[in-house]
C-alpha cells in the first residue's frame, strides 16, 4: 500500500532534522521548519483520508521478505549505535547507573536479536499496521508537534537572546525536535515490538538531549535523571520482548493485544504484560517514576510542551492502552487501574501546593496520564474510549498551556502564579487564550471533564479506583480555579498594552486554541469517526458501549438503554454566548460607575485599582493577598517520599501478582 | 427536546426562584423567632431583591457581571438537568461550574476580603465535592444508572439502601448553603473579620442576581434530597423541608469553625460515612 506516506511520516522529519542541522542560517531554518510543518500536516491528512477510505479499518503495510530483512538489520545496527551512544553519555557524565542500565539492556538484546539464544525471533511479517489508535497518535504527533516546533522559532530566538549565547545552538535543537517527531511517528505505526523498542529508546535519548540542551549543570543533571529512569523502563521493555517471543511465538503488537480473549493469558505472558506496563509507567512519569518529568521543566518551553503533550509521555500511555485488551478484566488490569488512579490523586494533591506555573502543569500532566492509565486498566469499552479521548484532549490543551506559560514567562519574566495578577492588562491576547486553555482542562462541557465524567461512570465497579478518581477530581478543581482566579484578577479600566509577539508564537497559540475548541465542540463526531472504530476493533468481552449521537455522548447498555449521558453541544452554546458577552459588557460599563475595591482601611489615594490603604497609625500599607497553597498539608517535600513509597508498593504488588498468575 | 421538556424546564426556571425566595423568607422568620425577634415579613427576600435591582449599578471592574451571570446560568443549567431527569453526575459537575464561576468573580477583584472569601470557598468545594460525587455513585449502585429518570423508575426509595449517604449529604448541605458552623467564605453580618467574603465586592444588580442564584441553588439541593424518597415524591419533598428546618436549627445553635477543621472533618466523617455505605452496597450482590 501507499508506502510514500509511511516513509514521509518517518523520513520527512529525519530529512528536516538533517537540513536544520546543516543550514545554520536563521532564515533558511525558518523556511525548513515552515515547510516541514505544512508537509507533516499533509501527511496526517493523507493518513486520515486513507483510513476513511479503507474498508477494514486498518492499513497494513507488508514488506518483501528481503526488504524486511534489510530493514530489520538496519534497525538492529542503529540500535547497537544507540546503546553505544547512551553508554558513552554515561561514561562522559560519570553516571554509573546509566551505564549499568544500558549494559543490562545490551546483554539480553545481543543474546536475543543477534545470536538468537532465547529461541527463534518471530518477527511479524507485517511491519507496519495503522489502526485508528495509531492514526490518532499520528494526528497528535504530526499536527501538534510541528505547531510546537514552529512556536520554537520565535521562542528560541528570545530564549537565546536571554542566555547571551555567542553561537546559536538552534540547529542542534531543531534537529533533535524533528528526530523526536519522526521516532514518535514510527513508534506508533510499527507492529513489531522489537522495532518499537528501538524507537522507544530513540525518544529516551532525544528527551535527554533536549532536557540538557542549555548545558547548565542543573539541565544536565535533570537530563541524566530522565535518561536513567527511562532506561529502567527500557530494561523492563526488553525483558518483556523476550517473554512475549517465547510465550506467543510472535512479536506482533496486534497479536499481543488480541491474546487476552484467545485464552493465551497464562505462562509468561502476564509477566511480559506487567513489564510492558511498567515500561509505560516510566515513560509516562507515573509515581514513583515522576521525578524525571518534573526535572524536564528546566528545558526550553517547546521541549516541555512536546514532552508533556503529544510525544514522550503519550508513548507510555499509548503502549498501555494498546495492550490493555490483553489484560482487560484480570487482576493485572485492576492493579494497573489502581496504579493509575493513585498517580491521579497523588499528583493532583501535590499540585495544590505549587505556585510555579510550570510545576502545576507538570503535576497536572502526571495526574491526567494517571487517569488515562487508570481507564486503560479498568478495561471496559467505555473506559478505553475515555482513555483515548483523554489522550486527544489532554494533548491539545496541555500543548497549548505550556506554550502559553512560555509566552507569559517571556512577557513578565516570571513563571510564578502569584506574579500573574493583572496579566490581562499586560498581555490580553495570551491571557484570553491561557484562560480558555485552563478552563478546557477543568470545566464542562470541555473534553477533559467529559472524559473524567466517563472515567467515574466506568470505575463504579472498582471501589478503590473510584475513590481515587473522585478525590483526585475534587483536588483538581482547587489548583485550577486558584490559578484561573489569579490570572483573571482585573483592576478597573486597564490600559491595554498591545502585545509584541512574534508571528510564530501568535500563530501557534491561535491554531492550538482553535484545535482545543474544535475537539471539544466536535466530541461526538470525533468519537464516532476516530475512537469508536478502534473500540469496536478491540477484542473485549464487555458489552456496554458509548455512543455519540444527539448533540452529545451517551453510555448505553447492550439493550441500548441509556444509563448516562450528556448533551454537550447545548452547554457549548451557553459558554460561547458568555465568551461573546465578556467584551460587550466590558465596553458598556462607564467609568463613572466604577469604584475602588473595599480595603482593610480607607483607600490611600484616588487610584481605582486599590493597591494601598491607610492602616491604623496613618501608615500607607500595600495590599498583598496570596492564594492558599497549604504547603503544610500538600507540600511537595512532605508528600513525595510517602507517595513514592506507596506507589512503589503498588508496583511490587503488580509484579508479584503477574508472577503468581 | 420535545415541547413537553421545554415546558417543564421553563416552569422550573420560573417556579424555582419563587419557591427559593419564599423558603429564604421563612428561614429568616424562623431564625428571628429562635432569637426572640419578630423578624421581617416572609416576602422580605423579594423586597430586597427588587430594591437591589433598582440600585445604581456600581462595579469594581468590568468583568464581574460575566461571572455573576455564569454563576446564575449554570445553576439554572443544573436545575434544568434535574427537572428533565438527566445524568446526575454531570449535574454535579455543572453545579461545580456554577461554584467556580462565583469564585472567579470574587477573585477578579483586588480586594483582600473577597479574595480570602474565594480561597475559603475553594476549600469548601474541595470538602463537599467528593461527597456529592460519592452520592452519585451510591445512587448508581442502587439503580444501575446515572440517569435521574431511573431513580423514579426504581421501585424502592433510595433512602432504604443509602441511609449513611443521606446523612453525609445533609452534612455537606450545610457547607453548600454556607450555614453556620461552615459560613466562613461569607458571613451573615457586615462587621466580621471577612466583611461579606465572596460577595463583598458585588452590589446592586449583581448582588440581586447572586441572591437569585442562591434561591435556585436551595431548590436544587432540596430537590436532590427529595430524590432519596422519590416514590411517592411528596414524602421526599417533606423530608427535604424537614432537613432544611434542621439546617436552620444548626445554623442558629452553632458558632463558626475554621476551614481546616471543616476540611478535616468532612473528608474523614463525610467521605467515611459515604464510603461505608457504598462498600456495603458493593457487598450486596
Amino acid at each position: 500500500m501507499d508506502w510514500y506516506l509511511l516513509l514521509a511520516a518517518i523520513l520527512l522529519p529525519a530529512l528536516s532534522a538533517a537540513l536544520c542541522y546543516i543550514l545554520k542560517n536563521q532564515k533558511l531554518r525558518i523556511a525548513v521548519v515552515s515547510i516541514s510543518t505544512l508537509l507533516l500536516f499533509a501527511v496526517a491528512g493523507g493518513f486520515i483520508a486513507l483510513m476513511i477510505n479503507s474498508p477494514e479499518g486498518k492499513l497494513v503495510f507488508q514488506m518483501d521478505e528481503h526488504v524486511l530483512e534489510i530493514v530489520g538489520w538496519l534497525i538492529k545496527g542503529l540500535d547497537f549505535l544507540l546503546f553505544c551512544y547512551i553508554g558513552y553519555i554515561g561514561i562522559k557524565h560519570k553516571k554509573a547507573i546509566v551505564l549499568v542500565l544500558t549494559v543490562l539492556q545490551f546483554i539480553p538484546w545481543v543474546l536475543f536479536e543477534i545470536f538468537g539464544v532465547f529461541g527463534k525471533v518471530h518477527e511479524p511479517e507485517q511491519a507496519f499496521i495503522i489502526d485508528h489508535l495509531s492514526l490518532i497518535m499520528i494526528m497528535l504527533v504530526s499536527i501538534i508537534g510541528p505547531i510546537v516546533t514552529f512556536f520554537g522559532l520565535g521562542y528560541m530566538k528570545e530564549h537565546e537572546h536571554h542566555l547571551h549565547l555567542k553561537v546559536s545552538r538552534q540547529p542542534r535543537f531543531f534537529m533533535i525536535l524533528f528526530i523526536f517527531l519522526g521516532a514518535m511517528n514510527a513508534l506508533v505505526m510499527t507492529d513489531n515490538l522489537s522495532w518499537m523498542y528501538f524507537f522507544w529508546e530513540v525518544t529516551t535519548l532525544c528527551s535527554f538531549l533536549l532536557i540538557s540542551h542549555d548545558g547548565t549543570e542543573i539541565a544536565i543533571k535533570n537530563g541524566l535523571r530522565a535518561l536513567w529512569l527511562n532506561s529502567v523502563g527500557g530494561v523492563a521493555f526488553i525483558i518483556a520482548i523476550l517473554m512475549v517471543n517465547t510465550s506467543l511465538d510472535t512479536l506482533s503488537i496486534q497479536a499481543i493485544s488480541n491474546s487476552g480473549m484467545q485464552g493465551a493469558f497464562t505462562g509468561m505472558l502476564p509477566i511480559a504484560l506487567g513489564l510492558l506496563c511498567i515500561a509505560g509507567f516510566t515513560k509516562s512519569a507515573q509515581f514513583p517514576f515522576q521525578s524525571w518529568l518534573l526535572g524536564a521543566m528546566v528545558a526550553p518551553t517547546p521541549v516541555s510542551a512536546l514532552l508533556h503533550s503529544n510525544t514522550m509521555v503519550k508513548a507510555g500511555v499509548y503502549l498501555v492502552v494498546r495492550i490493555a485488551p490483553a489484560f482487560a478484566g484480570t487482576r493485572l488490569g485492576q492493579l494497573v487501574a489502581v496504579a493509575g488512579g493513585f498517580t491521579f490523586v497523588a499528583a493532583s494533591a501535590i499540585a495544590i501546593s505549587q505556585s510555579n506555573a510550570k510545576k502545576v502543569l507538570d503535576y497536572s500532566t502526571i495526574a491526567n496520564l494517571g487517569l488515562i492509565i487508570c481507564c486503560a486498566g479498568i478495561g471496559t469499552r467505555i473506559s478505553l474510549a475515555a482513555a483515548i479521548l483523554l489522550m486527544i484532549f489532554h494533548a491539545v490543551s496541555k500543548g497549548l498551556l505550556f506554550l502559553c506559560v512560555g509566552t507569559i514567562e517571556l512577557g513578565i519574566g516570571s513563571r510564578d502564579i502569584e506574579d500573574m495578577q493583572g496579566l490581562f492588562k499586560k498581555m490580553p491576547f495570551t491571557t484570553v487564550i491561557t484562560v480558555i486553555g485552563q478552563i478546557s482542562m477543568l470545566l464542562p462541557p470541555f473534553g477533559v471533564l467529559i472524559t473524567k465524567w466517563m472515567a467515574i461512570e466506568t470505575a463504579v465497579h472498582n471501589p478503590l479506583v473510584l475513590l481515587f478518581i473522585i478525590l483526585g477530581s475534587a483536588l483538581t478543581v482547587v489548583f485550577w480555579s486558584k490559578w484561573i482566579g489569579i490570572i483573571l484578577t482585573m483592576s478597573y479600566k486597564p490600559k491595554y498594552h498591545v502585545e509584541k509577539l512574534s508571528f510564530s508564537i501568535r500563530a501557534a497559540l491561535s491554531v492550538l486554541i482553535a484545535l482545543v475548541m474544535a475537539a471539544s465542540i466536535g466530541i461526538a463526531p470525533l468519537y464516532n469517526q476516530f475512537v469508536k472504530p478502534q473500540i469496536v476493533a478491540f477484542n473485549i468481552a464487555d458489552k456496554e458501549m458509548l455512543s455519540g449521537t444527539g448533540m452529545g455522548v451517551w453510555l448505553e447498555k447492550v439493550n441500548q438503554a441509556v444509563y448516562g449521558g450528556f448533551a454537550s453541544i447545548i452547554f457549548f452554546g451557553v459558554i460561547l454566548i458568555l465568551m461573546v458577552a465578556i467584551p460587550i459588557i466590558t465596553n458598556r460599563i462607564k467609568p463613572a460607575r466604577l469604584k475602588p475595591p473595599y480595603l482593610c482601611g480607607s483607600n490611600a489615594d484616588e487610584d481605582l485599582r486599590g493597591l494601598d490603604f491607610i492602616s491604623p497609625g496613618d501608615k500607607v500599607e500595600k495590599v498583598v493577598v496570596r492564594n492558599y497553597y497549604m504547603e503544610s498539608v500538600f507540600g511537595e517535600n512532605k508528600l513525595t517520599f510517602w507517595l513514592n513509597l506507596a506507589a512503589g508498593a503498588i508496583i511490587i504488588i503488580l509484579l508479584g501478582v503477574v508472577i503468581g498468575l | 427536546m420535545s415541547i413537553n421538556n421545554i415546558l417543564t424546564a421553563v416552569i422550573a426556571i420560573i417556579a424555582a426562584p419563587i419557591l427559593g425566595g419564599l423558603l429564604f423568607g421563612i428561614d429568616r422568620k424562623i431564625t428571628a423567632r429562635m432569637q426572640n425577634r419578630f423578624g421581617p415579613p416572609v416576602l422580605q427576600p423579594f423586597y430586597d431583591f427588587f430594591k437591589l435591582i433598582g440600585k445604581q449599578g456600581i462595579a469594581v471592574n468590568q468583568t464581574q457581571m460575566v461571572y455573576v451571570l455564569g454563576h446564575l446560568f449554570f445553576a439554572i443549567g443544573a436545575l434544568v438537568m434535574l427537572v428533565l431527569k438527566q445524568d446526575l453526575l454531570m449535574l454535579m459537575f455543572i453545579l461545580a461550574f456554577s461554584g467556580v464561576s462565583l469564585i472567579m468573580g470574587a477573585m477578579s477583584v483586588r480586594s483582600p476580603y473577597s479574595k480570602i472569601g474565594a480561597q475559603r470557598e475553594i476549600m469548601q468545594m474541595m470538602a463537599y465535592e467528593p461527597v456529592l460525587l460519592l452520592m452519585v455513585v451510591g445512587v448508581y449502585k442502587v439503580t444501575g444508572s446515572f440517569m435521574i429518570s431511573d431513580i423514579f423508575n426504581h421501585d424502592k426509595p433510595l433512602l432504604y439502601s443509602l441511609p449513611l449517604l443521606f446523612l453525609a449529604f445533609i452534612y455537606v448541605l450545610t457547607i453548600k448553603l454556607r450555614k453556620s458552623p461552615f459560613d466562613f467564605s461569607t458571613s451573615h453580618h457586615g462587621h466580621q473579620e471577612l466583611i461579606k467574603g465572596v460577595t463583598t465586592e458585588f452590589s446592586g444588580t449583581q448582588l440581586a442576581l447572586l441572591e437569585l442564584t442562591d434561591w435556585i441553588d436551595l431548590v436544587l439541593l432540596l430537590g436532590l434530597i427529595s430524590l432519596f424518597f422519590a416514590k411517592p415524591l411528596w414524602v421526599g419533598i417533606l423530608i427535604a423541608l424537614v432537613c432544611y428546618f434542621f439546617e436552620i436549627v444548626i445554623d442558629n445553635i452553632s458558632a463558626r469553625v475554621t476551614w481546616q477543621w471543616m476540611v478535616k472533618i468532612t473528608w474523614v466523617a463525610g467521605i467515611g460515612a459515604a464510603l461505608v455505605n457504598i462498600v456495603w452496597m458493593y457487598l450486596i450482590p
